[in-house]
């Protein structure tokens, strides 16, 4: 392999890292407020539940396999399970499960936006690994 | 698209493709030219030598955007936060004829082809009396103490002004960690950042004169008692949240008309007018919890040296590595930190958030306090 091409595939791979970097924290944000665009965008509200509920169902799902990877750390292990709390904690609060009150179907829009906001806020202060996130986004891309 | 200040160039350059040759090229003359002396160390006697009055106010801005900042709006747009904070931060600028602003742009470091940096991540913006007078890079990693290229700076261009100038140093950024501040960065991991950091920072801005009328913290859970404390011998008042702080910030409008806003130089009814308005901004868009207070700082002693023991002990027990992220909560719903005095000197504004299993909750006491 000559010269150029080695260092064309090191340019490459720089490249390609420094972008899945921030793919991966962007990745994760922009999946709800994707849900949210939907949803708000349909006028049946039992609609708007099935695609919430069926988002946070995914999202559960990614983290769930993200987190019995070898890939992962245990300290990254324990910071997935607290994000699958607050996943939970959404799905049973949209479905009136476990002492929440279910969400009227006249609050589905302030719903996903609280979703959006608080799974952001989430973000900050339960903080995974850039192999974690990428983790998941890659599942997310995979399952929906 | 939102506008940035005067002569503001912070967008990233993409490299095209280009042969290995030219990528050297460019490398070596980036390298060359980050070796070049760095400009805003120099004197600068012309803005000293102005014929206007001195200003009536002096504020300083610090924005933090070394970091995941990114946020979507109701509508599903994506916003930088640290963008719109200096967005908003250039217009109180430009909109307050009497007063100089200072802003520091903590910006994440870009390397090149992963192997050095020669890009400065650091930009400060210096108006006077409405006019954007001088915009210079700088490099973050100078100095011994985290403040330092700042500390600097602020000597080199702060003009002290009347007798009764109005001195406001306003931060924007995630939670100021109380301990292990180690990440706070994304572009320094090894470097730590801590309230204690910010408190030696604004000990070496507020020597010029007493202390600062007034510090705001647009971050999360910095409503604490080893905050405030940590902060009390360097401000009067101090705004800031003790629960979580939507990305959109304290919404400081206020800050544009500060000849209106404090016309009779009353600091205390200013800060709860910024704070209500902040407050009430928030409440438009925000489904998540949003508590905004205003601490006047020699009111709030007495509850601080009562519970200082008890929150250290706290803090102490959560250091140590591998431990979980701490449990927050207010203050008032643990009787080791509730007394007499803890609404004193506290104004809060709080609404609870729309969902969630603390939608019920009806007050805040203005105080965060974590186990």
């Amino acid at each position: 392999m000559s010269l150029k091409k080695v260092a064309g595939i090191i340019v490459m791979t720089c490249f390609l890292v420094h972008v899945g970097h921030a793919q991966a924290q962007e990745g994760l944000q922009t999946y709800f407020s994707e849900v949210a665009s939907k949803v708000k965008a349909m006028d049946d509200p039992a609609e708007k539940r099935e695609v919430t509920a069926k988002s946070l169902q995914t999202m559960a799902e990614a983290v769930d396999r993200v987190q019995r990877s070898r890939m992962i750390s245990k300290e990254d292990r324990a910071r997935l399970e607290q994000l699958k709390a607050t996943v939970q904690d959404k799905q049973d609060e949209l479905a009136g499960l476990n002492g929440f009150e279910r969400v009227p179907d006249g609050q589905l829009n302030a719903f996903v936006d609280y979703v959006v906001q608080d799974m952001e806020q989430a973000e900050r202060t339960i903080t995974i690994s850039l192999v974690a996130a990428l983790l998941i986004v890659i599942i997310l891309i995979l399952i929906v | 698209m939102h506008d940035k200040p005067n002569g503001s160039n912070t967008s990233v350059t993409q490299l095209p493709a280009m042969p290995v040759g030219g990528i050297t090229c460019v490398a070596l003359g980036l390298f060359l030219f980050s070796c070049a002396p760095t400009r805003p160390f120099q004197p600068v006697t012309s803005l000293t030598a102005d014929a206007a009055p001195p200003p009536r106010y002096s504020i300083t801005y610090v924005i933090h955007g070394d970091g995941n900042y990114l946020y979507h709006d109701t509508g599903g747009s994506k916003h930088r936060a640290d963008e719109e904070a200096l967005t908003r931060a250039a217009s109180v600028a430009t909109r307050n004829p009497h007063a100089e602003v200072l802003i520091f742009h903590q910006r994440p470091k870009r390397r090149l082809l992963w192997l050095f940096s020669p890009f400065r991540d650091g930009t400060f913006y210096y108006y006077r009396h409405g006019q954007l007078l001088d915009k210079v890079s700088y490099r973050r990693n100078r100095g011994q103490t985290r403040f330092d290229p700042e500390v600097e700076l602020y000597n080199q261009y702060h003009l002290e002004g009347q007798p009764q100038q109005v001195r406001l140093f306003l931060y924007f950024g995630h939670e100021i960690p109380e301990l292990d501040g180690s990440g706070y960065d994304a572009s320094y991991k090894t470097w730590s950042f801590t309230i204690d950091d910010l408190a030696g920072g604004l000990s070496s801005l507020a020597r010029h004169s007493t202390r600062f009328d007034l510090v705001v913290l647009s971050t999360c859970f910095n409503g604490t008692p080893h905050t405030v404390g940590a902060l009390a011998p360097y401000t009067r008042y101090i705004i800031a949240s003790p629960g979580n702080l939507h990305l959109s910030y304290y919404d400081l409008r206020p800050l544009e008309q500060l000849d209106v806003g404090l016309r009779d130089g009353d600091v205390s009814t200013f800060a709860t007018q910024l704070a209500r308005h902040a407050f009430d901004r928030l409440t438009q868009d925000v489904q998540t919890e949003i508590t905004a207070a205003v601490y006047d700082v020699d009111r709030v002693e007495g509850y601080l040296d009562t519970v200082d023991d008890v929150y250290e002990s706290a803090l102490a027990r959560l250091g140590g590595e591998a431990r979980p992220p701490p449990e927050r909560f207010d203050c008032a719903e643990d009787p080791a930190y509730v007394s007499n005095g803890m609404a004193d000197g506290v104004t809060v504004f709080f609404r609870a958030s729309r969902f969630g299993r603390e939608k019920n909750k009806a007050t805040h006491s203005g105080w965060e306090c974590t186990r």
